[in-house]
């Protein structure tokens, strides 16, 4: 069966000033149920403003909701020291690579994380070198963080999040600022520490191409969640994404577009879906 | 007749006559001309944010010359303060350097600096908030009280309102929602229209610069590596690859298609005109029984 990592149960947000009543702020979460299962990898739509930046820090206990609770493998985040227990199990990677390297070596930022923890020495320089080979970046070891590319500086980051050895890892946009090759680097690793080390993956995206290679998709408009399904349900309904200000890949949208019933999520499936709705191949 | 802007030799280098020097822009001569509609597109650390901030005389070339209007813009303070106005810069992100109270008194930051009087100021705050879709309710309100998109817009408009002959933007899509980012495109491309200005849009998508721009320059390590029409160059699929680019997901699956014998263009940048062209490649084929 299928074990529950993190329960979300009637969950709200509200943002407010100083000031202001909570009761009379716009919530950026209203009446959230979702149940995040171990070992999945869950990408997260909506558009700016959509509430999931506010869902995404939820799950790790950087915000304690305002109505209803957040469990993380038991541990429910309504207070200091279960948002520490549940930080050792789910880690977070922001979307600028710039503001969360810290050290001076890339080793170094790797180790940040392990020595808060507490971990003793030799296993924290197991666990970093591990985690630098995971995502290929062991090589640069000892390299400036400030020399690299957006890409790898996204990659330490993710480093420094296996080496304290969370069970989860929530991204969100991590791919905002970089360029098609950073991009393609990130989603690799990704993929890798999600089916290879069984880690479970919460990935915010922009960008539909990656939310495909999710198992699971959800669509978030207005602090709600509109859609919950696998993404090739998910990207079948155009009408459904662009309403909420999404789209569907391009290869995607060119097959429903033709009126070819398969869903095709990336280029190749989709160059054998038109050829054969050309009427077979030309050889 | 010499192009708006005109770069000759020009070289730049981080860090120079020391060990860690790099060479970021490597002898790149390159004209761009005026009301042209351009894509620069390269990796990160390629060297193009480098380039276009010699532009405007934000950085000094080591080697070379910048030509702004047929003028050299390091001869003189004053040729460099008007190559500042004549060509407009937007970087990155450019909604974390808004500081005014308000969102109007933001967009008349430039041409306040150009010592304008205030009736010239608020004409060219009106019309730069209009081209750059801020919306006239927001004018007088905190640029910190309005979301991440309409921030955006603001930030635009105070490049804008300089009303430059050369509006350069790098990466002004980064972060939008789908939605956000193809009506932050269509502005850019209206603007062109409808002012005549010359436009630079940096970006890492290729969609974008398939959709938006006539002429692509692909920059590598410094140097120009292509430089043409938007068919030439993403006609060059395995080069751009090893330079870390990519070509639009569209354009692949027709020349994947033409690499298979179907009779398919290989310069396809939208699915609107993929569904047009396979489309009536089927109904042909059908015709002619095959």
């Amino acid at each position: 069966m299928r074990e529950k990592l993190i329960e979300i149960k009637n969950v709200s947000y509200s943002y407010y000033t100083d000031g202001e009543e909570e009761a009379t702020a716009s919530p950026a979460l209203s009446d959230i149920n979702l149940d995040i299962f171990k070992g999945e990898f869950v990408a997260v739509l909506g558009h700016n403003g959509s509430g999931k930046s506010t869902l995404a820090k939820l799950c790790n206990a950087i915000f304690e909701p305002s109505t209803g609770t957040v469990t993380v493998d038991g541990i429910t985040s309504d207070s200091e020291e279960n948002g520490d227990a549940i930080r050792r199990k789910v880690g977070m990677v922001f979307q600028n690579p710039d503001n969360q390297i810290v050290a001076t070596i890339v080793e170094d930022d790797v180790a940040f994380g392990p020595e808060n923890l507490g971990v003793d020495p030799a296993e924290i320089r197991r666990r970093v070198d591990s985690a630098l080979k995971d995502v290929n970046m062991y090589d640069m070891r000892d390299r400036e963080p400030h020399n690299l590319s957006g890409g790898q500086k996204q990659r330490v980051a993710i480093a420094g999040v296996i080496a304290m050895q969370t069970e989860c890892i929530v991204l969100d946009e991590p791919t905002a600022m970089l360029d098609p090759m950073g991009r393609a680097e990130v989603m690799n690793t990704i993929k890798r520490m999600n089916k290879e080390m069984g880690i479970t993956v919460i990935l915010v995206t922009h960008f539909m191409e990656e939310a495909v290679q999710a198992d699971r998709v959800i669509v978030m408009d207005s602090g709600r969640i509109i859609a919950d399904d696998t993404p090739s349900n998910i990207f079948s309904d155009i009408e459904m994404l662009k309403a909420h200000s999404l789209s569907v890949p391009e290869p995607t949208e060119l097959c429903l577009r033709l009126g070819i019933k398969e869903t095709v999520l990336d280029t190749d499936s989709c160059v054998r879906a038109i050829s054969s709705y050309l009427g077979g191949d030309m050889t | 007749m010499n192009p708006f802007l005109e770069i000759k030799n020009v070289s730049y280098s981080y860090m120079k006559n020391t060990a860690q020097q790099v060479n970021a822009v490597n002898n790149v001569s390159l004209g761009i001309d005026r009301g042209e509609m351009v894509g620069i597109i390269g990796h990160t650390g390629s060297g193009k944010s480098t380039l276009v901030s010699l532009f405007n005389g934000l950085l000094k070339p080591s080697l070379g010359t910048v030509y702004v209007d047929g003028k050299d813009i390091w001869e003189n303070k004053e040729t460099l303060r008007e190559s500042r106005f004549n060509v407009g810069l937007c970087f990155q992100y450019p909604e974390y350097q808004l500081f005014e109270e308000t969102v109007r008194k933001d967009i008349a930051f430039g041409p306040k600096n150009m010592k304008l009087d205030d009736a010239e100021i608020e004409r060219r705050v009106l019309r730069a908030a209009e081209l750059a879709g801020v919306k006239p309710k927001h004018l007088d309100v905190s640029p910190f009280d309005i979301s991440g998109g309409e921030k955006r817009r603001a930030a635009i408009a105070g490049v804008m309102a300089m009303e430059p002959d050369m509006l350069v933007l790098d990466e002004p899509a980064a972060g939008l929602d789908p939605r956000g980012r193809s009506d932050l495109i269509e502005m850019i491309k209206q603007y062109r229209e409808r002012t005549g200005s010359a436009v630079v849009l940096v970006s890492h998508s290729m969609e974008d610069i398939a959709r938006a721009t006539e002429r692509v320059i692909v920059i590598n390590n410094g140097e120009i590596a292509l430089d043409g029409s938007v068919d030439y160059v993403f006609a060059h699929e395995e080069e751009l690859k090893s330079m870390g680019l990519n070509i639009p997901e569209v354009t692949k699956v027709f020349h994947r298609l033409k690499e298979l014998g179907f009779d398919v263009p290989p310069d396809v940048y939208s699915v609107d005109r993929a569904v047009d062209i396979l489309t009536s490649l089927a109904e042909r084929r059908k015709s002619d029984g095959k």
